[in-house]
């Protein structure tokens, strides 16, 4: 009986020692990478949590509707008004054409600019559009949308442009006016004349800037603001679009080269 | 035939049980089959099924249902790999009795063999547990599995009847055969035991390594799914394992009974069983290592990422926790021996080298156990320049591993031929040439093995995998040849005195049980690492686990999950120790009123 | 290596061996443990540059003390002496002065660890690193997907097949090498550049056969493309300063700097498996 008893605390401990050798060595615990594709049973709750990190991240929306009294209408109250924008047009309907198509309906006393959603840089895919839908219904109103949710734009987004890779054309070949317009420069500059919109006019910015100034402001936006803009647009919405991921020193000589040579009306 | 029966029973039962939950999936056979279509239609990223409604998984309440199944495998595993090893060792053993006429090692087969039955049972409960289990909480990918490899679950079934009937007829009728025929039986009993093996690691290889399906998982052929990557190196790896880890087990119950033996003949003989048992588990242990790398190479074959998963990236721990395992398995090993020449007359002479063969196992050991990138704090690594240390760094690579483990391999060898010549005198005409060849050859091909692992730093990888090769053969070559010269040296050698069997200390015992515990919680572990490899998936790069269990826990988690199933292990096994020390047990008779009822004499008698 | 505490230590050594030789020091086999004990802690801690971890000098005392304790246990009257030193020590009247020293002593000691655990101003926390962490299967490089386990470097094959064209990939390599990389790799890829100091990790050395050499050119093109920012979670905490290739060099341009590396440093890649 001793013996057994003995043999038993004996087992014990050399389990324990292996278990405590077990804890020496370095802890970390490894998830599986978070899924990229959007599953087709997601609750409400789940689109509108979805749509709402789109919205605030790469779809880089808030950068110019986010502003109160900013460029683009304010989405706080879309989902009541959403409706009865278009005689005869669908809240969804109208919400999946100002995300594809934006340009075509522009809100009285706005103008134009805003990118497709679903083409490079923002590159969203039908799936997460149908979240942003979800998202902006409930901004005031409450959703109809669900996965299966189709509309007149089903199908245009190609199947997984998303996932944050931005296909972006061989960039290097890019001249400047096709940088500015590949990073969304045009959604908050003018560049065709004086005049003031979320950002300064580029129009005459090589008159004002040198080369290197341009070259910090690009890379640093906050570092020098032009007196009355906000700080922090500009660098939230280049990250949106990947610009900082993505842009070449070649793009980036380039676009400065362009950016001074834009004196006024030359 | 009483006794026997509740074996027979329970036996039946699980095989029945087993039949149900089979048929169970194959009346499903069309659900199934559909089911694996939908899986080839979802694109790669794997996204759960949509299939109207079929349950993916179900959660097992507090440890959960990764734990659960985790455990249960593993103790299957750990009683499967005992009942198919311990027929193997009983069969050469029992040939030996029989070659030799002695009667003693007929005896210590029929020991081992009266270990078998209830574990056998044991093995076929934890089976139809496993499958229950896995059906009920993974249903998912059962359906799949089972499609997979359809009909290779029949012939699976059919062996399982043919070992119980050749487990049974092997043990029964002991000495009421002939013994060629007993022997046929034995013989029987090994095929089939690693044919449902084979089987069995089809199922599991798969998962690691899947073939025979197209990028999106549907079946293209079961053979090739058989036949996967890592199908046969699993099965060479697994069949030596188990002798190794029997033998461990089986020292162990000689270990166990010697230390409750009350005779001096009692402990003589358990004496001389943990010997055996201790020897076939070092014998089978001494190739592992190899039969390992070679596993790990067709792993990396398979798959770079799967290959630098396992030594370089989430898993490069776990391989110093058993590099600690594996480097207490030879101390424990040298040890015995040690320990055990004390009760040989004669081998005083060899306690000198003692110290030699434990420094060389110290610093191989260290070797071994060298991470290539250390633990440091921000100002250590800053002196070290970053995680490699600059010398340290150098035996962090597999270079120096192989050289290690040759070494500890031959340090392991010396010791045994130091025991073995405990008590004998050479009288051979030539004894002092044929030890200086024995001395040649071992200096050489320690020098050899040494000279490889220092210059696989200066040649390419595919080189340098090259060289362990060299390095094996050498050492297979040097432990062939310096037996085979040991025959001759020692025939009619002079005796300096006898093997006192019985006089070991308990303390060389006691490393019997480690050695057992140290196999046990390895193949724990390795069983851990192998399954932990395909990380969060189910079928690696083709069904991905979406449960909430997908996540790799951290290796003490894991330490922790091993050690509780190595103890179960160990109760389960006392079980089996008790059970068969029962049929040498005293008949029970009615004890005298005057007697002591409470058999307190008994018990201050042990 | 530091010469000047090794020689100390093996002199201290000789010194105790020749002084039992001769038997003016009686030491037992106890007192042998705790010798050999402290100068191959000693030996680690002081005799190797630059020093070891605390962690890695632990785990080899660990299995130092394991060894020594099968030594002291392996020859029974080695253990006895061993156990009649112990008991002696205590019962012994003689040794009550030590006996009590060691008992004040134990508790000291264990409460002055805790102590100095605990006043310790914050650290952060002990940190590993993946060397190599495992590739993905497939990477995107500028919209062409490369597979990592079966592309190959589709210039490797005209090192046979064609010596001259291959010299020439092998020059424009070496021109990307001392374009872009020599600057932390260094003239001589040993990892030296000239930025190489600012960086933790430091940069790789390519001339270290457990580098390039282990690894298939499929990984480096991995590394090369991707760079510090495209390194999976478990090589963290400290990422690499590697830039991302993959938007300055074009698909060829990193496998000729790829073959460069090899030929500059004479080393043949990790061949693809040839599988059974």
């Amino acid at each position: 009986m001793k013996n057994a008893l003995t043999i038993f605390i004996f087992t014990i401990l050399t389990t324990l020692f292996y278990w405590y050798v077990g804890q020496q060595v370095p802890q970390k615990v490894t998830y599986p990478p978070k899924k990229l594709e959007l599953r087709d049973d997601l609750t409400t709750d789940e689109m509108i949590e979805i749509g709402a990190e789109i919205v605030n991240g790469k779809g880089t929306c808030q950068s110019c509707h986010g502003l109160p009294g900013g460029r683009f209408p304010s989405l706080d109250n879309v989902g009541a008004i959403a409706a009865s924008r278009i005689e005869g047009m669908s809240e969804v309907e109208y919400l999946a054409e100002s995300l594809y198509d934006p340009n075509k309906f522009i809100v009285d006393g706005y103008l134009p600019g805003m990118p497709q959603a679903h083409k490079a840089p923002i590159s969203l895919n039908d799936k997460e559009i149908l979240c942003v839908i979800a998202y902006l219904q409930n901004q005031g109103g409450s959703p109809t949308v669900s996965m299966q949710t189709s509309h007149s734009f089903t199908g245009t987004a190609p199947e997984d442009a998303g996932g944050g890779q931005v296909a972006a054309a061989p960039a290097s070949n890019l001249d400047g006016p096709a940088i500015v317009e590949t990073y969304l420069c045009l959604t908050c500059h003018k560049v065709d004349g004086p005049g003031d919109m979320v950002g300064p006019s580029l129009y005459d910015v090589g008159n004002r800037m040198d080369k290197a100034a341009l070259y910090e402001s690009l890379l640093d936006p906050d570092a020098t603001l032009t007196e009355g803009y906000a700080g922090g647009v500009m660098k939230a919405t280049l990250d949106g679009v990947g610009f900082y991921d993505k842009v070449s020193s070649k793009e980036m000589k380039t676009l400065v080269d362009y950016l001074a040579s834009m004196k006024g009306g030359n | 035939m009483k006794k026997k029966l509740p074996f027979y029973l329970i036996a039946t039962v699980v095989v029945v049980l087993m039949l149900i939950a089979l048929n169970h999936l194959w009346t499903n056979w069309d659900a199934a089959r559909e089911l694996s279509n939908a899986l080839a239609e979802k694109d790669a990223a794997g996204a759960p099924m949509d299939d109207g409604g079929t349950l993916e998984y179900r959660e097992f309440p507090v440890i959960g249902s990764r734990v659960l199944v985790w455990m249960i495998a593993e103790l299957h595993l750990m009683f499967a790999a005992f009942v198919l090893a311990v027929p193997m060792f009983a069969v050469i053993i029992e040939f030996i009795g029989y070659y030799t006429g002695d009667k003693r090692y007929d005896d210590l087969a029929y020991e081992f063999t009266k270990l078998l039955s209830t574990s056998f049972s044991f093995t076929a409960t934890l089976g139809a547990m496993l499958t229950f289990a896995l059906i009920i909480l993974y249903p998912r990918l059962m359906g799949y599995l089972v499609n997979i490899f359809s009909w290779t679950f029949l012939p699976y079934v059919l062996l399982f009847f043919a070992e119980a009937g050749f487990l049974y007829s092997y043990y029964y009728g002991w000495g009421k055969f002939s013994p060629k025929v007993h022997l046929a039986l034995g013989i029987g009993l090994n095929i089939v035991g690693t044919g449902i093996m084979f089987i069995a690691n089809a199922w599991l290889t798969f998962m690691n390594s899947p073939a025979g399906v197209t990028e999106t998982g549907a079946l293209i052929s079961t053979w090739d799914a058989i036949n996967n990557f890592t199908w046969m190196p699993i099965n060479i790896h697994r069949l030596i394992a188990n002798v190794a880890f029997g033998g461990s087990i089986a020292a162990a119950y000689g270990a166990f009974k010697f230390l409750g033996a009350k005779t001096d003949e009692e402990r003589a003989h358990y004496d001389w069983m943990g010997y055996i048992g201790n020897f076939i588990a070092i014998i089978a242990f001494l190739p592992l290592p190899f039969a390992g790398y070679w596993l790990g190479k067709e792993i990396y074959a398979y798959s770079q990422t799967l290959g630098i998963v396992m030594m370089g990236g989430t898993f490069s721990w776990l391989f110093i926790i058993q590099a600690v395992l594996i480097g207490n398995l030879f101390l424990g090993a040298n040890y015995y021996l040690w320990v055990s020449m004390e009760r040989i007359e004669g081998a005083e002479r060899y306690r000198k080298a003692i110290k030699w063969l434990l420094a060389s196992i110290t610093i191989c050991f260290i070797v071994w156990a060298t991470p290539h990138s250390l633990v440091a704090s921000i100002e250590e690594a800053r002196k070290m320049g970053g995680a490699h240390h600059p010398i340290l760094g150098v035996l962090g690579v597999m270079s120096a591993k192989n050289t290690a483990v040759n070494v500890l391999i031959l340090t392991t060898y010396l010791s045994f031929l130091l025991y073995r010549r405990g008590n004998k005198e050479a009288t051979h005409p030539r004894a002092s040439l044929l030890k200086n060849i024995q001395f040649g050859i071992f200096s050489v091909v320690t020098i050899f093995v040494i000279v490889l692992g220092v210059a696989g730093y200066f040649v390419d990888a595919t080189t340098r995998i090259g060289f362990s090769v060299p390095q094996v053969l050498s050492v297979l070559f040097a432990m062939i040849s310096i037996a085979a010269i040991d025959v001759f040296l020692f025939r009619n050698a002079k005796s300096k005195g006898e093997i006192k069997w019985g006089q070991i200390k308990a303390r060389a015992q006691y490393a019997l049980f480690f050695l057992a515990i140290t196999f046990t919680w390895l193949m724990g572990l390795m069983g851990y690492v192998r399954a932990g490899l395909r990380q969060h998936y189910h079928v690696y790069g083709i069904m991905e686990d979406t449960s909430a269990h997908a996540f790799t826990p951290t290796l003490g988690f894991a330490a922790g999950v091993v050690s509780v199933t190595v103890l179960i292990f160990f109760a389960l096994i006392a079980i089996v120790f008790w059970l068969s020390s029962l049929s040498t047990k005293k008949k029970w008779e009615p004890k005298d009123a005057s007697d002591d009822v409470y058999g307190l004499a008994e018990e201050a008698r042990s | 290596m530091n010469i000047v505490p090794v020689a100390i230590i093996v002199l201290v050594m000789v010194a105790f061996s020749q002084l039992s030789k001769r038997n003016i020091l009686r030491l037992n086999v106890v007192a042998w443990m705790v010798i050999w004990w402290l100068a191959i802690y000693f030996a680690l801690s002081y005799g190797i540059n630059p020093p070891l971890p605390a962690s890695i000098i632990g785990m080899f005392m660990f299995i130092v003390s394991l060894a020594l304790a099968a030594y002291l246990t392996t020859s029974t009257d080695d253990m006895e002496a061993a156990k009649s030193a112990f008991v002696n020590f205590i019962i012994n009247p003689r040794y009550a002065l030590p006996l009590i020293l060691v008992m004040i002593g134990l508790p000291v000691v264990s409460a002055y660890n805790v102590y100095s655990d605990m006043t310790q101003p914050p650290q952060p926390p002990l940190s590993t690193r993946t060397i190599h962490p495992p590739p993905p299967p497939s990477i995107t490089f500028k919209g062409k997907t490369i597979d990592l386990i079966e592309d190959e470097n589709p210039y490797r094959a005209l090192k046979t097949d064609n010596p001259a064209e291959f010299a020439k990939h092998v020059e424009n390599g070496r021109r990307v090498y001392f374009q872009n990389c020599v600057y932390c790799h260094g003239d001589n890829m040993a990892g030296r550049g000239i930025f190489a100091h600012g960086f933790d990790p430091i940069p790789a050395n390519f001339r270290d056969p457990t580098t390039i050499a282990m690894l298939q050119e499929t990984y480096l093109f991995w590394r090369i493309a991707k760079g510090g920012p495209g390194l999976p979670a478990e090589a963290t905490p400290w990422l690499s300063a590697m830039p991302a290739w993959e938007k300055f060099l074009s698909e060829e341009e990193i496998w000729d700097v790829i073959i460069f590396m090899y030929e500059f440093t004479n080393q043949e890649p990790r061949a693809k498996e040839e599988l059974h």
